[in-house]
């Protein structure tokens, strides 16, 4: 089946009028009555014990109606099972500058803001750790009592015979890569609303509903049942329109718990907004990754063995970071065949915000150490960057190494369409100096095989409900975050029913109202949410097949449904959609969902006499419908997905995260020029080829790889989050710096469709599978234009220009304060701070620093 | 993050502004384009008791050409106005390529000459939150007692951090300031003290008027050049501005102005001067860059280092020599 | 503070609003006058999602006061569609994919009509500069470009046949 009607043609989303509007709402958009405003009193230390609290000055303030503090809501709780390490507010201790000591529910925002000045905590300072490797030699003052060494987990992996295939390697390369801390950023500042219902037999707050910027509702409603001691039944989580989250809202932030917690305590419904500084504290983004990396190769370039160590800057909680550190090691599999594999992982806590999952998950940082290791391999042996990616290709349908199965592979046609488009070829190493090319591959899953709340529901489940309409209401609960999910679903439903886009009406993320979905993240809902609408059209269309067959006299196989028609097999249009008889408008008038009554009884008095008129050649999709509901009562489908035993991976310890159902495959070409004198890097253009397995929606595709291209162009080039002794220094849109439209070079996106034999329709994950080529894609075309190769992400003009002056031997500045990953203590310690080489006087008279000997801040000069 | 509250004062004519500064001496900050009072007030890095908004204060916006090629800029004249005035463009382009690089398009809507040339010292350790800055135990500029950047030192070495001053140090600009005494007009290097923290010699009770660029400036051939990670929204984190005039081939006179590296804009005399009565060559611009380079003081008050600033400062001077040069 | 009574004209209709000194125009508009298509994305004056017109230039709400925009004529993104039906650039921001999560969208849209006014037919260059000013983390502007140059376009093309009526109609 090829010939679609509504999948595979640009589609304007189906929410695209809300936005341009201004109409729809975003959780900070939304007021119920009686609400009150809540501010969070953060941290101003980076680790130390809380002694007390004293929250009266702040309760007697006129205007605060609540001071809420940690013993209000003890219970821990985390996104993944093993990490329940975080409270709603500090119990006994805060972990990071920023960390959640108290909130203040008040009538205003600006009376809530000078209630947190007359919160008084005393806070005993502690000694804190801001580098992972000297984290690790932590013996006292440990950021979680239970985690020694502040070692929040480490893996060590060997697959196949790593020593073997170093020996039998004729070269090899060995380098320390250093990935700086990102985060998503995204234009909507995190916003949640909590309202408890009273309810009417205890007459006792009961109910609670909660409407959050989330990526899945499902997690929020697990969390706040487990802070709150409330069975999940009573709690409602809403998901209005949410503005981007990147990864950054696919977890429970602190917000969302604290202002259910001030709710509940106010008696009165609590929205908290976090300012932009505050999302910079919420954070879970891209860990600062230390990459140790070992590469051998044949003459002909093909890979035998790699080695990998990999040390993760954490922050201070676990949140998503034992699955962070096990996808670094598990995706260095299913892109190329690698006969032997060694991975060593460790994640490691600091005392800084927790990081978590962000576009690309685990895999970004180790890719752009990878594919720059494998640039330099080619240069080695004289060979072509695209040729030897081509010569280390899978042979799909396939299991590598590390228990991963491969189906679907676009991966070769993502490299030929990204050359071919480049004029690779013609223009690689015969541009003017200062001027380059770079190419590099990347993959992702199409969501994660296993759940990280081990069970045997399904991923994804979808009901569908048709009324004698002709109305098609999905209820699922995917979260559309921005990257098409609920026109996609409409899509997938319209398509599978024959029926108009028009008639399809997505609900979506309300957990009274949608089955459980496990949301937006790991790219998962094209394939599991696309596969279980799918299904449950399927099973609606099923029914009206049933109903329609006798009606048609035929056998239900021989009912095509397409255009808003039911057609017999064969016959290709009926009469009345030719001549402009009453029965075509009334097809259109159903179309469009106009609904009149007057509609309503022409549809009626119509159909009665097509009843009569005995079996018909075609059927309207209404009458189809109708004939259904009176046939068996009532009309809804429903579908579910999880992935299959085969596609969810090895049994080895961690063998849970990097399988997936189905890959997604790119390869980037990237033109760049670098100014010798200044270091900065334009990006001029870049080629995207990604495999996407089918394009539901070609615009949304193309919208996605550019997104993702462009989101690893800024971690290339500009965003760093920059740290001195704890404190974030540009925690802002103006200081972290996003690219703007200036810089922003031209992006083509090529869709490569390998069709997965598995996916919906065949279509695979689009959305952060081509961030992780850009970063390796600049880093090579740089060493192309001006034969510095860079070793450390961003590639901040200063970085530039101390690598060509380094190469040229030129007077060495000290620009960066000693960017050499081999060399400086300093840097680790500031986590990438390249800015603030020196060390301020103490900051505090309770600052440990200020003894000689105390562990924090140590290797300052 | 809520503004502090504070009272709205809307004069209508420049003398009630005076009056109100004068009535409320140390308690009023002066508000014209707000894109950078509105956010420091956010971090409560000002809490006044007033705000004066100028905006209802006409007669101080727009551009007067004078008879003789001289101009007089008001100084709620916004940015996007200097940008786009023909006038200014034809005899000082450097100040319209200067105003066309500050922040972006719909902020320069809104800021002002007068909002550029007053524009607060900047600090990562000072523009932050007042949370964060608790957090950093407060700095020398507002409420603590010590420097991040210069540790041990007593002074302030915020860095001011504007983009059109140094075009108009370029062009010899005079401002006039009005106060409750009357009227003055001074040069406008002698407005900076090159102190972080009281960086400008303006009074309370004053206020910044009219921008005079003089006859004798016209017509230079001018260029800024500006370090921004950014193409868009950033100060600038080394700015270069150079004016050059020639007659037969050599240069007659030329000046060159840096912004964003030391505590106030500064004219680098010498940098200028050796260019007089020479043909610019490589050798001769990359001698002005090092000049300049030398004279630059940038610390750790924002994104990239130092060292590298400076550096940027010889390249940004050389190649704005050579471009002022040809064009 | 005591609150003060000033008069605020959105999108061509006059209010009269109680409002402390202090406020922001961002947030009378989504406050008390529940305009909330005006978003707040930043507390810098960076990111551009609050852009409103003022007296027909873009300028960032959250940075002006609002009893500062007496007597000045404010435009939201509520008072972009005309006559019930989507405006040219915001039925292209829904084709070409321009708006992703939306969130930034009804910022962008006010800077680029502030654009078209002045410049009806811009180079890329010219757009990619006025885009600028506003911040997006989903698209990577691209499809913006795309969805500004139909929308041109169709302003054209509606222009045309509103204006050479007679020849209009000869080609349906």
């Amino acid at each position: 089946m090829t010939d679609f009607s509504i999948i595979g043609k640009p589609t304007a989303m189906v929410d695209a009028a809300e936005k341009t509007t201004g109409a729809g709402k975003y959780t900070d958009d939304l007021r119920v009555p009686g609400m009150l405003v809540g501010k969070i009193l953060h941290s101003p230390y980076p680790h130390a014990r809380i002694k007390s609290i004293d929250t009266k000055r702040a309760e007697v303030l006129d205007g605060v109606i609540a001071v809420v503090v940690g013993k209000d809501a003890p219970n821990p709780y985390g996104i993944l099972p093993v990490g329940h390490d975080e409270h709603a507010l500090a119990l006994d201790k805060v972990r990071y500058v920023g960390d959640n000591v108290a909130c203040v529910v008040a009538i205003s925002e600006s009376i809530a803001e000078k209630a947190l000045e007359l919160i008084d905590v005393d806070y005993e300072v502690l000694p804190a750790y801001f580098d992972p490797e000297e984290s690790l030699k932590a013996k006292t003052h440990l950021i979680h009592d239970n985690k020694p060494g502040n070692l929040e987990k480490d893996y060590h992996h060997a697959f196949g015979d790593p020593d073997k295939g170093f020996a039998e390697a004729d070269h090899r390369a060995e380098a320390r890569f250093i990935a700086n801390e990102v985060t998503h950023a995204a234009m909507e500042p995190h916003s949640t609303l909590a309202s408890f219902e009273l309810d009417p037999h205890t007459g006792e707050m009961g109910r609670l509903t909660v409407w959050s910027s989330t990526q899945v509702p499902y997690y929020l409603q697990h969390k706040l049942s487990l802070v709150l001691e409330m069975p999940m039944s009573q709690i409602r989580v809403i998901k209005p329109l949410v503005g981007g989250g990147f990864g950054g809202k696919s977890e429970v932030i602190p917000l969302e718990i604290i202002v259910a917690v001030a709710a509940r305590k106010a008696q009165a419904p609590v929205k908290i907004t976090y300012t932009r500084e505050e999302v910079f504290w919420a954070h879970r983004g891209r860990p600062r990754t230390i990459i140790d990396l070992k590469t051998g190769i044949k003459n002909d370039g093909r890979i035998t063995a790699v080695k990998a160590r990999v040390v993760q800057d954490g922050g201070a909680y676990c949140s998503y970071g034992v699955v962070t550190i096990l996808y670094s090691g598990a995706l260095l599999g299913a892109l190329y065949d690698i006969p032997h594999i060694q991975y060593d992982g460790y994640r490691v806590l600091t005392n800084k915000p927790a990081c978590g999952a962000m576009r690309g998950h685990g895999t970004v940082n180790v890719r752009f150490a990878f594919e720059s290791q494998l640039d330099e391999l080619a240069a080695k042996i004289g060979m072509d960057p695209a040729e030897i990616r081509q010569r280390n290709l899978l042979k799909p349908p396939c299991i590598t190494v590390n228990g991963l199965r491969v189906q679907s592979y676009g991966l070769p046609e993502c490299i030929e369409k990204t050359v071919e488009r480049s004029a690779w070829k013609q223009r690689k190493g015969k541009l003017p100096r200062g001027r380059g090319l770079g190419i590099a591959c990347s993959h992702y899953v199409s969501g994660a095989a296993n759940s990280i709340i081990r069970s045997d529901m399904p991923h994804s489940t979808v009901n569908i409900k048709i009324d004698r309409d002709g109305g098609v209401v999905v209820y699922t609960g995917a979260s559309e975050i921005g990257q098409g999910s609920d026109t996609m679903t409409a899509q997938v439903a319209a398509e599978v029913l024959g029926c108009s886009l028009a008639r399809v009406r997505v609900i979506a993320a309300d957990t009274d109202l949608t089955p459980i979905d496990i949301g937006s993240y790991s790219s998962r809902v094209t394939f599991m949410a696309g596969n279980a609408t799918l299904r449950a059209a399927e099973d609606a269309k099923k029914r009206i097949a049933a109903a329609a067959a006798k009606k048609m006299n035929c056998a239900t196989e021989d009912i095509v449904f397409r255009d808003d028609l039911l057609l017999k097999k064969g016959s290709v249009v009926p009469p009345a959609k030719n001549d402009k008889s009453e029965e075509a408008e009334v097809t259109q008038g159903g179309a469009s969902g106009s609904g009149r009554v007057e509609g309503q009884i022409l549809r009626g008095s119509l159909q009665q006499k097509r009843k009569e008129e005995g079996p018909k050649e075609w059927m309207t999709f209404e009458e189809a419908v109708v004939a259904a509901i009176d046939f068996h009562g009532a009309l809804t489908g429903t579908g579910s997905y999880a992935p299959p035993q085969e596609a969810r991976g090895g049994k080895h310890k961690g063998g849970g995260v990097g399988p997936s159902p189905a890959y997604s495959y790119s390869a980037q070409v990237a033109e760049v020029s670098v100014d010798e004198e200044t270091g900065e890097v334009t990006v001029h253009k870049v080629w995207a080829a990604h495999d996407c397995g089918r394009a539901l929606n070609p615009v949304a595709v193309e919208g996605q790889i550019i997104g993702s291209v462009w989101m690893g162009m800024g971690q290339a080039l500009t965003e760093e989050m920059i740290w001195k002794d704890g404190m974030l220094m540009n925690a802002g849109m103006l200081e972290y710096r996003s690219p703007s439209s200036v810089e922003s070079p031209e992006v083509e996106p090529i869709i490569v469709e390998s069709i997965d034999p598995e996916g919906p329709f065949g279509a695979k994950e689009c959305s952060e599978g081509s961030l992780a080529a850009t970063i390796p894609a600049i880093a090579n075309a740089i060493y192309d234009a001006v034969g510095v190769r860079l070793h450390e992400s961003p590639f901040t003009p200063e970085r530039v220009l101390a690598a060509l002056r380094a190469k040229r031997n030129a007077k060495n500045l000290n620009m960066t304060g000693g960017i050499d990953p081999t060399a400086p203590a300093r840097l680790r310690e500031h986590g990438g701070s390249l800015c603030f080489q020196n060390k301020g006087p103490e900051r505090h008279a309770l600052d440990p620093a200020r003894s000689k000997n105390s562990l924090s801040s140590a290797g300052a000069d | 993050m809520s503004l502090p509250q504070f009272r709205l004062l809307r004069p209508r004519a420049l003398n009630e502004a005076i009056d109100s500064l004068a009535t409320h001496e140390g308690n009023v900050r002066v508000l014209s384009g707000g894109t950078d009072l509105i956010p420091s007030m956010r971090q409560k890095l000002f809490e006044p008791e007033y705000v004066l908004d100028l905006h209802g204060v006409t007669e101080l916006r727009g551009i007067r050409p004078q008879s003789d090629s001289a101009v007089e800029i008001g100084a709620l004249t916004t940015l996007s106005a200097i940008e786009k005035s023909s006038y200014l463009r034809r005899h000082f382009s450097v100040l319209t390529e200067a105003a066309a690089t500050v922040a972006s398009p719909v902020l320069r809507n809104m800021g002002t000459i007068g909002g550029n040339i007053c524009l607060d010292t900047r600090c990562l350790w000072y523009n932050q939150s007042l949370t964060w800055r608790k957090g950093c135990g407060y700095c020398i500029k507002k409420d603590g007692d010590l420097c991040h950047v210069a540790p041990g030192g007593t002074k302030c070495w915020a860095a001011f951090s504007a983009d059109t001053p140094p075009a108009l140090l370029c062009l010899n600009a005079q401002i006039e300031i009005v106060g409750p005494n009357g009227t003055r007009r001074i040069p406008l290097k002698e407005f900076y003290t090159g102190d972080g923290e009281k960086y400008r010699t303006l009074l309370p009770t004053e206020l910044v008027t009219r921008v005079f660029l003089p006859r004798e400036s016209a017509d230079y051939h001018g260029v800024y050049r500006k370090l921004r990670v950014r193409g868009s929204i950033d100060y600038p984190l080394a700015g270069v501005a150079v004016v050059m005039k020639h007659s037969n081939g050599q240069v007659e006179d030329a000046r060159i102005a840096m912004t964003a590296v030391n505590p106030a804009p500064i004219l680098v005399q010498r940098a200028g001067e050796m260019l007089i009565g020479k043909v610019i060559d490589d050798a001769l611009a990359e001698a002005a860059g090092d000049i300049a380079a030398r004279t630059a003081k940038p610390l750790t008050t924002s994104a990239l280092t130092p060292e590298y600033r400076r550096e940027m400062i010889r390249v940004f001077t050389k190649r704005a020599v050579l471009a002022a040069a040809s064009n | 503070m005591k609150k003060e009574l000033i008069e605020l004209k959105v999108n061509g209709r006059s209010h009269e609003l109680a409002i402390e000194p202090s406020a922001l125009l961002l947030d009378v508009l989504r406050g008390d006058l529940e305009l909330t298509g005006s978003k707040r994305g930043c507390d810098e004056s960076s990111c551009g999602a609050c852009t409103v017109l003022v007296d027909g230039a873009a300028m960032m709400s959250c940075t002006l006061l609002a009893a500062s925009c007496q007597e000045r004529e404010i435009t939201t993104i509520e008072g972009v569609s005309e006559h019930g039906s989507l405006a040219a650039i915001q039925k292209a921001y829904g084709d070409w994919g321009g708006a992703q999560c939306g969130f930034c969208t009804p910022g962008f849209i006010m800077t680029v009509k502030s654009l078209l006014a002045e410049n009806p037919d811009p180079s890329e260059a010219d757009v990619r500069m006025a885009l600028s000013s506003n911040l997006c983390r989903c698209t990577g502007y691209s499809q913006m470009y795309e969805a500004i140059r139909s929308a041109i376009a169709a302003e054209q093309h509606s222009a045309l046949s509103s204006t050479g009526g007679s020849t209009g109609s000869a080609n349906d």
